[in-house]
């Protein structure tokens, strides 16, 4: 949710229980004024009539037009003394001109003749339907709202927006930050002291974690780089060992097995080095490359060595595909998939190769299931059973990938692994 | 041969010197940049292998400082850093060629070799073993002074037997200097089986006076009869 909408919502909310409450008040109120200037006008009507009747004079017409009514009655004792001799109630009232009943305001005298006589006198007015009253109000109410709403939904949009500008702006320049790239320096003046502030935090993380990423990174170069010389003495003095003559058969095969894991712990790291050369931006050397020469000439030696698996491989060139970029990362992109393509494949397997002008696509047979689609590209990884890989392989064509703002997907399609580049952009969940 | 072995690792140092020695070459050693660049400038030798990291200098300007100096000595960089810069800068300098830590002693022989080889015959470069002869420019094998034609991996795998004759060369390594990198996957060696027992059926019916020799079955070495 939106910042903009999530506090127009509030505030739209909070405006509306704010405003019920006091419609709840607003008619209370009014229903009290005007139950009060009623009761008033009623009280002095009563009394006139009071007045005309214990004075013998001649009582009013009924209702003068005013639908104004009384109804005098003689009463015993026994109810004078039970009930108050004032009283004001509302309740409908048949109202005879009409012939219909009507909500009132009803005065209920009870007073004493000269005679002793207890007499009740009822005066009535009607009064406003307050069904209606209540409809006025709420129509009111809910037009007020309304208008407050749009207002409210105005101000808070064009203040959210001039205000908000400097997060928006941070936000956007967050989004577009690439670690361990060159990353333009954050330009955005504010005076809002908050935001100075978040300005200040955000930079100085994002500095952070440059910087450990930085260290790591150097690290791991560091690591592999010390590792080359005591790894070049240890094969060098196998190498030594395997030329002398007086070793065993025995002892020469156990040699050539420490041997050939010392070699391989060497490419996994040189792989490493290369990979953090890629991700350092050691390679700026480009040229064009088009790949299914590149193909042409590397598909046949794969073909051989994984004659005995009796593979076909097909390479389908619809439009070339081209891309500019290093010579030696382009030929290391292509045997790391083809290398994934061929030793992950099964017996009488297929590899086949589709190059269009935006993409290229490596599908092949294997096991029948689909891989872990991010996991197959962190470091390290393993197939269950294929020890023998580095399991860098991917990672560096990610890596690779990445350098030159190619796309790499991974799918499993009708039995078939499939590892694609693309050119084209696709978004951060890659759609 | 004078050979000057310049490599601030003692047991590095060791290790190639040995090596070196037991090749009968004669062997110098230096360790610090003061000492290689003295004797890098003050003596004679076929061939300086060169540490380019060392501790209180960098051996890339032993090189230029030899180059300004006239002084044409083969020169084999040795470097852990595997970096394309200081490639193109020592070959630059005229170093003539450069090799990656960690590397085998085998691929040090056949460089050092190959470079030694280019300075005697002034470029033209002949690989010669028994009755058997490679013109590499021209990619041409005789055997007894006749043509014979190979494959391509035949002739890449016969190449690589002849720059290191006499000695053991693992399946592994031959097979990924011959075919890259990217078989050292492969979880069957039949495509090396089968190009060998073409490459030796052409030899013996040429009646070449050399043989690849199969030891012990993970590697090769080629003899003369």
């Amino acid at each position: 949710m939106k910042l903009l909408h999530a506090s127009t919502l509030r505030l739209s909310l909070f405006a509306a229980a704010i405003m019920a409450f006091w419609a709840v008040l607003f008619y209370y109120a009014i229903i009290a004024e005007i139950n009060d200037e009623t009761d008033d006008s009623l009280e002095n009507y009563a009394e006139t009539i009071m007045m005309r009747s214990l004075g013998g004079e001649e009582l009013p017409s009924r209702s003068e037009g005013t639908n104004n009514q009384f109804f005098m009655t003689e009463v015993s004792d026994d109810y004078a003394r039970t009930h108050p001799h004032v009283f004001y109630e509302d309740r409908n009232v048949y109202i005879a001109e009409k012939k219909e009943f009507e909500p009132a305001r009803v005065l209920t005298h009870v007073f004493q003749t000269e005679q002793g006589t207890w007499m009740m006198l009822e005066v009535s007015t009607p009064t406003i339907e307050k069904l209606d009253l209540v409809e006025a109000i709420f129509v009111s109410m809910v037009l007020l709202y309304s208008v407050l709403l749009v207002c409210i939904v105005l101000t808070n949009y064009w203040g959210t927006r001039r205000s908000m500008r400097p997060l928006y702006k941070l936000l956007n320049w967050v989004n577009h930050y690439t670690p361990g790239r060159k990353n333009a320096a954050l330009d955005n003046p504010t005076k809002i002291e908050e935001f100075m502030q978040l300005n200040e935090v955000v930079t100085s993380a994002l500095k952070r974690s440059e910087d450990l990423h930085e260290m790591q990174k150097q690290f791991v170069g560091n690591a592999s780089h010390e590792m080359q010389t005591p790894l070049a003495i240890c094969i060098g003095r196998l190498e030594m060992l395997m030329e002398d003559d007086a070793i065993t058969e025995q002892q020469m095969v156990e040699v050539v097995k420490v041997h050939r894991t010392l070699k391989n712990l060497s490419k996994m790291n040189r792989s490493l080095l290369l990979l953090c050369k890629i991700e350092g931006g050691h390679f700026e050397n480009k040229v064009m490359i088009h790949f299914d020469e590149l193909l042409s000439t590397i598909v046949p030696d794969y073909e051989m060595v994984f004659e005995h698996k009796n593979i076909t491989t097909e390479v389908v060139c619809t439009q070339p595909f081209k891309l500019s970029m290093e010579e030696s990362l382009a030929t290391t992109l292509v045997t790391n998939l083809l290398k994934n393509a061929y030793v992950h494949n099964v017996a009488g397997g297929r590899v086949r190769i589709v190059l269009t002008e935006r993409t290229l696509r490596f599908e092949n047979t294997g096991i029948d299931a689909p891989l872990h689609p991010t996991e197959i590209f962190t470091r390290f990884y393993h197939t269950p059973g294929k020890k023998a890989s580095t399991g860098l392989g991917l990672p560096i064509v990610q890596a690779i990938c990445q350098l030159y703002e190619l796309n790499i997907r991974y799918a499993f399609e009708r039995g078939m692994h499939v590892f694609e580049l693309s050119k084209d952009v696709l978004g951060p969940d890659g759609r | 041969m004078k050979i000057l072995v310049i490599e601030d690792d003692n047991e590095l140092r060791e290790i190639i010197s040995r090596s070196l020695t037991a090749e009968r070459y004669v062997v110098e050693t230096a360790v610090t940049y003061r000492e290689a660049r003295q004797k890098a400038l003050g003596y004679e030798y076929d061939c300086i292998l060169l540490d380019i990291m060392l501790p209180d200098g960098n051996g890339l300007k032993i090189l230029s400082e030899m180059k300004r100096n006239d002084k044409d000595v083969n020169v084999i960089i040795l470097s852990a850093k595997d970096s394309l810069d200081d490639k193109v800068e020592g070959l630059n300098l005229g170093a003539d060629d450069y090799l990656p830590k960690p590397f085998h002693l085998a691929e040090l022989h056949a460089r050092i070799k190959s470079v030694l080889r280019r300075k005697q015959r002034d470029g033209q470069q002949l690989l010669q073993f028994g009755n058997v002869v490679i013109h590499p420019e021209s990619f041409k094998v005789e055997v007894a002074g006749k043509m014979i034609d190979l494959g391509r991996k035949e002739y890449d795998i016969l190449v690589y037997f002849m720059i290191r004759p006499n000695r053991l060369v693992e399946k592994h390594i031959m097979a990924e200097s011959v075919w890259g990198d990217y078989i050292d996957q492969a979880d069957s060696f039949d495509f090396i089986y089968a190009q060998m027992k073409n490459l030796r059926k052409r030899l013996k019916e040429a009646g070449a006076d050399i043989e690849i020799k199969t030891i012990y079955g993970f590697g090769y070495k080629l003899v003369q009869l």
